[in-house]
């Protein structure tokens, strides 16, 4: 039987960098934010599905042999495991809790994840965006292929295809800065121009150091039950009223089966989530785009029905998607809180439900109802949107 | 660049292997589907629309069009900071293949989407030559 599912604790350590601090403490801290903030004890939870710290396997062992349980006590947990699937690992381990309390496995699972990038080296957390994170050994790695360089062609084909200026997708980052200016867990506060960007540094065109992602420390997490469980012991319950899924496409950008580098699936994720929480885009709220590059999060925006394609990036530039705007747009900055591993898909999520509980502090989107977020991993390899709202439907 | 890090070279592996064969002659192969005559790219162990394991090598006349490409201008790993700037781009092959490979011997200027390219060969050790291409004449 499918359950409808509801968010019922949420946690949020900054996004930064923190050398003084170690994964563990963050991990832990987030957690027991998260069971605070759900108000439930500790002992309701039964099972953890945590996300894979990057390049940091030996925590990722830790966790996989159980030492969350250990570290929380958590003596009632029937199940703990890992879940990695990219960047869209949100998405994935709300699916795993969703297994799990359709099976009655467990009635209420925690969602935890951390990174602590500050003890990674600067040569391995290059080498993992350029080697270890899915490029072919045979075809692609002798060329020096890196995340940043993929998201450069498809930025390439797109802006030639439909005459998107640079100042377009430059107009995507300012206007996530003007929302992490009001986020007090974000990284990159300071007010960022256009100018700024398109005077950054080139790092492989049409990119711009201003317009890539900068690697940060970072934990978050959730708890999430079936509706009727939450009925009983949730006060601030956030239900999700819909999900829908694209497609998982290919491994390597260069080999798309469909060979349009410049489409991932967002308008079919998008279509089919509606049609399953019974609303239109014109219901729509607030969206948390996780698109991590400006041009992708163009091409989120466009393919959800915000705007045609090809003139997204004019909403950008207008200040629609910005702070008081009519279509307010990843509303913690997205990738302007900071780059925390898979977290940016997990902050995405957070501050979805913050929305919908009216606790977005200065970022709050009036009378909040329904939030839209998106997920997306690997080479833009998958697209899956999930719908929040305050009111079963 | 560091010591002792050497530029990666391509992996040789089963199915990589008669690619990189001929690329040392300076031929460029490509991997066909002997039951459904699909080409597939990369070259792959079982044709990924059919499932037939009765794949052939053929030659490629060598010409295409860039599909997408960029000047990279840094962020690599450092083997490849002496290569700097270079143009990484997506190539799409007259049989229906497609590549990822570097255009080289032209002002990145004069690059752009669509534009005709050839193969050409980069002879990296005695060994191991990849392809790359230039823009058409």
């Amino acid at each position: 039987m499918k359950n409808n599912l509801a968010i019922i604790g949420i946690g949020e350590h900054p996004t930064g960098w923190f050398p003084e601090k170690s994964f563990m403490e963050m991990y832990v801290e987030v957690i027991k934010q998260t069971i605070l903030d759900a108000g439930i004890d500790k002992n309701d939870i039964e099972a953890v599905v945590f996300l894979a710290p990057l390049s940091q396997p030996l925590y990722s062992a830790h966790l996989t042999f159980s030492r969350t349980i250990e570290e929380l006590g958590l003596r009632k947990c029937k199940a703990n495991f890992q879940v990695f699937g990219g960047g869209s690992s949100a998405g994935m381990a709300l699916k795993a809790a969703r297994g799990l309390i359709d099976s009655g496995a467990a009635e209420v699972v925690l969602v935890p994840q951390a990174q602590h990038y500050s003890e990674v080296t600067a040569e391995e957390r290059l080498r993992f965006f350029s080697q270890d994170s899915g490029q072919y050994e045979e075809w692609e790695i002798p060329y020096g292929i890196t995340y940043n360089s993929v998201i450069a062609l498809i930025a390439q084909r797109y802006m030639y295809e439909t005459g998107t200026p640079p100042e377009g997708l430059a107009a995507v980052a300012t206007s996530l800065r003007k929302w992490a200016q009001l986020n007090p867990n974000a990284r990159f506060r300071k007010p960022m121009t256009i100018e700024d960007i398109l005077n950054s540094k080139m790092v492989s065109t049409p990119l711009h150091s201003l317009e890539c992602n900068v690697l940060s420390d970072g934990a978050t997490a959730f708890i999430v039950t079936s509706a009727k469980k939450a009925k009983k012991i949730s006060k601030k319950p956030v239900y999700i009223l819909g999900e829908g899924h694209g497609g998982v496409t290919h491994f390597s950008i260069v080999q798309k089966f469909d060979r349009d580098i410049t489409r991932f699936g967002f308008d079919r994720a998008a279509q089919a989530a509606f049609k399953e929480a019974g609303i239109t885009l014109k219901d729509v709220d607030v969206a948390e785009i996780y698109g991590s590059y400006p041009a992708i999060d163009l091409i989120h925006f466009e393919e959800l029905g915000f705007a045609k394609r090809g003139e997204g990036y004019k909403y950008f530039l207008e200040g629609r998607t910005w702070p008081g705007g009519d279509i307010p747009i990843s509303t913690n900055g997205e990738i302007q809180q900071g780059h925390s591993g898979l977290g940016v898909g997990m902050a995405v999520l957070v501050e979805g439900v913050r929305q919908i509980r009216g606790e977005a502090g200065e970022r709050q989107v009036k009378d909040c109802k329904i939030a839209l977020v998106t997920e997306v991993g690997g080479q833009i390899m998958d697209s899956h949107v999930i719908l929040l709202g305050k009111e079963l439907r | 660049m560091s010591e002792g890090v050497k530029k990666p070279l391509p992996k040789i592996t089963p199915v990589s292997m008669p690619f990189y064969k001929a690329a040392k002659e300076h031929r460029l192969l490509i991997q066909q589907c002997k039951d459904c005559q699909k080409i597939i790219s990369y070259p792959k162990f079982i044709c990924p629309y059919c499932m037939s394991s009765n794949l052939e090598w053929i030659e490629s006349c060598g010409k295409g069009k860039v599909y997408s490409y960029t000047v990279v201008m840094g962020g690599v790993p450092p083997w490849f900071e002496e290569d700097l700037p270079f143009i990484l781009a997506i190539i799409d092959l007259e049989e229906g293949a497609r590549l990822l490979s570097w255009i080289v011997g032209c002002d990145p200027k004069d690059v752009g989407c669509d534009m005709n390219v050839e193969v050409a060969f980069k002879d990296l050790t005695d060994e191991i030559a990849l392809p790359v291409f230039q823009l058409a004449k």
